[in-house]
């Protein structure tokens, strides 16, 4: 191969193709990146292998998904579940739903933005790959810190098990409402662990400003066209359009942050199609109004995103004060709504922590909290029903079609990071042609700049709850003008 | 959950709808009734920082998995310590390593076991959906069961 043919750069450690993470970057002749390709597995067929079981399993079965956020699904599927049967949960029912669903969402952004996006900013994005991790940022910012996570992480697992039957794979949400409540003595122990949580919350918001907001360089990187996505934005928004991980409509603006539509659950077929491309087993979700326009930006594309971020953008506001005290500050210092700075989604993250904390703690001390009336008997023939939620990497639809049995027919799922696909390639693709130019030595600190594109996402692989020997399955490879791969970077 | 009093943890870990990958949890299972009373025996599905939680305060922990490696034959049992595994950079926070997991119990003084022994089945296909093992691994699972028995029992001596 002549030097100049020399244009591959090859990120493989992982030799398996099923079910991992692969990034492909194109070069051309010059050097730089023509064109980019990301493939993100998600378990295939899962739809087809719910078909013929009795929907009131879903909100088990579904929380097999994933090991992350598995009560993403099992709250859209109760969800799903209780419009099938045409029943409503009783308001006690419903808040102690979204008692446990806000302890999780807050207990799953702290995870992400201390383990995994977090490294990014803390210990830098240049650092050695083997410090990128947890273990990096600890070793930055301190071991009481890491103690403050690991707590948090803590009460977040009690919590689950209490209100959830187990800490993960929850069974509680059933159709109707809930399996069971919570006693005086339970509710005044749940307390205590979600003020702290308030608490671990403002805590982490100092951090990230600390150490992310008052560094320069970082704000610069969150700021640069590198990490820029001009899409509409989408986000569940309850009554007075404020964000809700648990109920209300879906809403989505466009890059001018003007409400473009929206929608209750039953009507998401009338505006979210797929499109299909041959390069890639997965569907591309777009507005439906607009219609495919491929890969692009602006008002005319019908790419949307659904991460905190977008949620930020298509909401007016947050519905408890700290948090929103916070989106305040978030908009004003990044010019105005909507945000287009991908990384800026980890800023989003850590206000939708708080939120949720706050939340938590408005619903244990609501009196009804503690009332014995959580379920309604459904009583009605099932048929059909659809069931969103915010999960913490996007919005979560269960849509399940039953015969007069309650057997299911047909199911389909659009998972968080399903609504993401167009707009993680275009923003891998968008830092990869920002990064890597002609002359420019692809290091390991450009690389993981790249990937930090990708992160920024939080995509759920969803495959499996736990993997042996521990390593990511990802791929990342870059393929001169003829295509032959010329590096491969593994994690 | 059961009491972090026993100081043995027999931990069996897969995902029950990915076929063969539920043989820990199977293997677990079979072994719960006979060592009822002695040990904790739990089958969990998951990983990560949760696993970290899961074996906080136990003195000696025996995790039962499937593995992929494409390396051995199908059903071959490995018998691996942490020592076999090298930390990550984790994409996915349940990707939290194993190995990650310890050396950060470590440095934030959490009691954690001060031995860690794997067995794990090389298996086909951890992808799959499906309920219930393949016939090769069901033929396979007695030997694990066996070696698992032999490992608790030897943690319960010494």
């Amino acid at each position: 191969m002549s030097e100049s043919n020399k244009k591959h750069i090859s990120i493989d450690p992982i030799t398996r193709l099923e079910g991992h993470g692969k990034i492909d970057i194109f070069l051309n002749d010059d050097g730089d990146v023509e064109n980019c390709y990301v493939l993100i597995p998600e378990l295939r067929g899962f739809e087809q292998f719910c078909v013929g079981r009795p929907v009131e399993e879903m909100p088990r079965i579904t929380t097999r998904l994933c090991g992350v956020c598995p009560e993403a699904h099992h709250m859209a599927s109760a969800k799903a579940c209780d419009a099938v049967y045409h029943v409503e949960p009783p308001s006690a029912g419903r808040k102690l739903r979204e008692l446990l669903y806000n302890v999780f969402f807050s207990g799953d952004h702290a995870l992400h933005f201390y383990a995994l996006g977090g490294p990014d900013f803390v210990v830098g994005p240049d650092a050695p790959a083997a410090e990128r991790n947890i273990l990096g940022v600890i070793g930055k910012v301190g071991v009481e810190i890491g103690k403050k996570v690991i707590q948090h992480r803590a009460h977040h697992s009690a919590i689950m098990e209490l209100l959830g039957g187990k800490k993960i794979h929850q069974v509680t949400s059933i159709p109707g409402g809930v399996s069971k409540g919570l006693t005086e003595e339970e509710r005044k122990g749940v307390e205590a662990r979600i003020v702290e949580m308030v608490e671990f919350g403002k805590f982490t918001i100092k951090v990230f400003d600390d150490i992310v907001l008052k560094n320069k360089a970082y704000v610069d990187l969150i700021t640069s066209d590198a990490y820029s996505m001009k899409i509409h934005s989408m986000g569940l928004v309850d009554e007075k359009n404020r964000v809700n991980f648990y109920e209300g409509k879906v809403r989505v603006v466009d890059c001018d942050g003007k409400e473009f539509v929206k929608y209750s659950p039953k009507e998401y077929l009338d505006n979210i199609a797929e499109h299909v491309e041959p390069w890639s087993y997965l569907k591309f979700p777009f507005l439906k109004k607009i219609g495919w326009k491929g890969f692009t930006e602006g008002n005319e594309s019908s790419i949307y995103w659904a991460t905190p971020l977008s949620r930020l953008n298509a909401a007016d506001g947050m519905a408890t004060p700290l948090a929103q005290a916070e989106y305040e500050k978030m908009y004003a210092t990044l010019g105005g709504k909507p945000v287009h700075a991908t990384l800026a989604t980890h800023w989003a993250r850590v206000i939708e922590l708080l939120y949720a904390a706050e939340r938590a703690l408005e619903l244990i001390r609501d009196p009804e909290i503690t009332s014995p009336n959580f379920r309604t008997i459904p009583k009605e023939i099932p048929t059909e029903g659809v069931g969103i939620v915010e999960a913490p990497r996007g919005t979560l639809t269960h849509h399940y079609v039953t015969d007069e049995r309650g057997i299911l027919t047909k199911v389909n799922l659009i998972v968080g990071t399903t609504n993401n696909y167009a707009p993680i390639a275009m923003s891998v693709k968008k830092a990869a042609k920002g990064l890597i130019k002609k002359g420019v030595n692809v290091s390991d600190g450009i690389l993981n700049k790249i990937e930090m594109a990708f992160r920024a996402y939080d995509p759920c692989f969803g495959c499996a709850t736990h993997t042996l020997p521990g390593e990511m399955p990802l791929v990342v490879k870059i393929h001169d003008a003829s295509g032959e791969v010329i590096q491969e970077i593994k994690r | 959950m059961p009491s972090n009093q026993k100081q043995i943890l027999l931990l069996g870990i897969g995902n029950d709808i990915l076929g063969d990958d539920a043989v820990g949890l199977v293997a677990a299972r079979t072994l719960r009734t006979e060592f009822q009373g002695t040990i904790d025996v739990v089958e969990a599905a998951m990983g990560g920082l949760q696993l970290m939680e899961l074996l906080e305060g136990y003195h000696k922990v025996l995790i039962l998995d499937a593995i992929y490696t494409t390396e051995h034959p199908l059903g071959t049992i490995l018998e691996l310590s942490i020592d076999d595994f090298k930390c990550t950079v984790a994409i996915a926070p349940h990707f939290v390593s194993l190995p990650e997991s310890i050396q950060l119990a470590e440095e934030l003084g959490i009691p954690f076991p001060e031995e860690i022994r794997i067995l794990a089945m090389e298996i086909e296909d951890p992808y799959e959906l499906r309920e219930g093992l393949s016939p090769s691994v069901e033929q396979a699972l007695p030997a694990m069961i066996s070696r698992a028995r032999m490992i608790v029992q030897r943690m319960l001596t010494v």
